[in-house]
């Protein structure tokens, strides 16, 4: 039972590395911009999508298709930031989120234009079996997700809080206006934001589709939500909890499904998540003042 | 003395509505000068559309010599105005240094930014205190003086100042015009709008009256009964 818990709890935290990071790339575009981008999680489809065209064609490496998905999701992300937000910049949110949203319906018909079939093999990143340690098993991937989240997160944190480039990144997400009034470019920050944001969720993505071993167009809706749906859990816009809220929402998927089933586990986590927002509407993370 | 600033006939409107409706006024080089009015007459406005925050739609606005309607923030900061907003609008997730190292931002001269930290901290010893504090946690006087700060770091040739004395207490309004006399003894050029008729007229060289989105009177301090200037700039002349 206390070994099943702690494997549980292992296995919780592998996939929630995953939300986390996909929470943190989301997370940043809603710190700068306050809009929601539906095609963050189809930007981040279309980069495993041309990684695995490259794999099907060419039968590229690994390290070659890591590149790749991470340039064609910045690519995809850049394009979705010129098209949906740069041109609502200062007017609806709404008309943001719908044409992020038209955004989302074309990058997957692209992607199931180029590559039809329902479902493609990805390769895996490690191709022996499950290492054990003691009573636990941690496959070899679980492990690089774990150690590539670590160090994104120290990296982003060493880049906010320590560069020219973090310090306006964080004074637009603090008080934009005042951010204006001191002299920093918002556009030029919004840009770059996009792109780290971008290069943030293909790492995530590159790395499921990697221990899933495929890849489907169901990729992007699947990061859109799980992203969404851990910032949220964390506190809206604030980092520390993206990576709060992806943790706390892989370890809830993990346990769900031990206690009450494969089949079930989504229900359930996604009561219990009903739940916690509706007991702590605000998040897990809530140190973020406002000053009007 | 001569203008530093020249306003003429500036429109500036959110949707149809014009805020300003064509407003001309000067800011002498070294002087206070005080723009007065009720809420809603258009001075925030003023100070937004010089700072390029607001585009506006017509006029001219000539900040030493050069045009600079417009303009983007940015520009506007790298020649030389800076803007201590409406409310202070502090950065409340960063810590006070972080703070005035963003009033920086435009510089790219890192040792000389840090020793103007060191200066603000000097001049603003409350600051010092609470350095490595989140500028959140302070109070509303402790926010106005990093405002304030904040807009110094970028060394302006001059300080627009939107009502400094909104919400605070007495005696803080009083360390806050001090300031204002001091800053303005060391040579600063500012441009203060005000609520606070009274304090403001013991500052100025200068002062308009704003009402509606016009310029409705100019002159110097005591050229205008102060009951007068106090009784217009609260409720405007149309309603007198």
């Amino acid at each position: 039972m206390l070994v099943d818990l702690i494997q549980n709890t292992l296995d919780g935290l592998t996939i929630g590395a995953a939300y986390a990071l996909l929470a943190l790339g989301f997370t940043l575009i809603f710190g700068v911009l306050r809009r929601i981008n539906l095609s963050y999680g189809p930007a981040i489809m279309l980069g495993c999508y041309a990684a695995t065209w490259f794999h099907v064609q060419f039968q590229a490496g690994l390290l070659a298709l890591a590149a790749i998905t991470l340039a064609a999701t910045v690519l995809a992300g850049a394009y979705v930031e010129r098209l949906c937000f740069a041109p609502h910049r200062d007017r609806s949110a709404i008309a943001a989120m719908v044409a992020s949203f038209a955004i989302w319906m074309q990058l997957e018909e692209l992607a199931t234009l180029v590559l039809p079939n329902h479902l493609y093999a990805f390769p895996a990143l490690y191709e022996g079996g499950p290492l054990g340690f003691g009573p636990f098993t941690l496959r070899a991937d679980a492990l690089v997700m774990l150690a590539v989240t670590a160090v994104a997160c120290i990296a982003l944190q060493r880049l906010l809080y320590r560069s020219r480039f973090g310090l306006a990144v964080r004074a637009v997400i603090d008080q934009p206006v005042a951010a204006r009034l001191v002299g920093i470019n918002l556009p030029w920050v919004f840009v770059r934001v996009f792109a780290l944001a971008s290069a943030i969720g293909a790492m995530a993505g590159y790395l499921i589709v990697a221990s899933a071993e495929q890849v489907t167009p169901m990729l992007g809706m699947w990061s859109t939500l799980k992203g969404m749906l851990a910032m949220m859990l964390g506190g809206l816009g604030s980092l520390p909890g993206a990576i709060v809220g992806g943790l706390a929402l892989g370890l809830i998927e993990a346990h769900s499904q031990w206690f009450f089933g494969p089949q079930v586990r989504d229900l359930t986590a996604y009561f219990l998540l009903f739940l916690l927002l509706a007991l702590r509407p605000s998040g897990l993370w809530t140190t973020t003042r406002s000053v009007s | 003395m001569s203008a530093l600033l020249e306003v003429k006939d500036v429109v500036t409107a959110y949707g149809k509505i014009e805020a300003l409706k064509g407003v001309s006024l000067e800011v002498q080089q070294g002087s206070i000068t005080c723009l007065l009015g009720p809420n809603g007459a258009g001075k925030t406005t003023l100070l937004m559309t010089t700072a390029g925050v607001l585009k506006p739609k017509a006029g001219s606005i000539r900040f030493g010599g050069n045009e600079i309607a417009g303009a983007a923030p940015r520009a506007i900061v790298a020649r030389g105005i800076a803007l201590v907003p409406e409310n202070r609008l502090v950065f409340p997730n960063m810590t006070v240094v972080e703070n005035l190292n963003a009033g920086g931002y435009p510089r790219n001269d890192k040792a000389e930014i840090a020793a103007d930290v060191d200066r603000m901290m000097t001049r603003f010893p409350v600051l010092k205190e609470r350095a490595m504090q989140d500028a959140g946690t302070l109070s509303g006087g402790e926010q106005q003086m990093l405002s304030v700060a904040r807009a110094l770091m970028s060394r302006p040739k001059l300080l627009l100042m939107d009502e400094p004395s909104l919400g605070l207490a007495p005696l803080i309004v009083e360390e806050i015009f001090r300031i204002i006399r001091e800053l303005h003894k060391d040579g600063a050029t500012i441009f203060l709008v005000e609520q606070n008729a009274h304090m403001a007229l013991t500052v100025a060289n200068h002062f308009y009256l704003i009402e509606q989105g016009k310029v409705t009177f100019s002159g110097d301090p005591g050229s205008l009964a102060e009951d007068e200037v106090i009784r217009r700039a609260y409720l405007g002349s149309a309603r007198a």
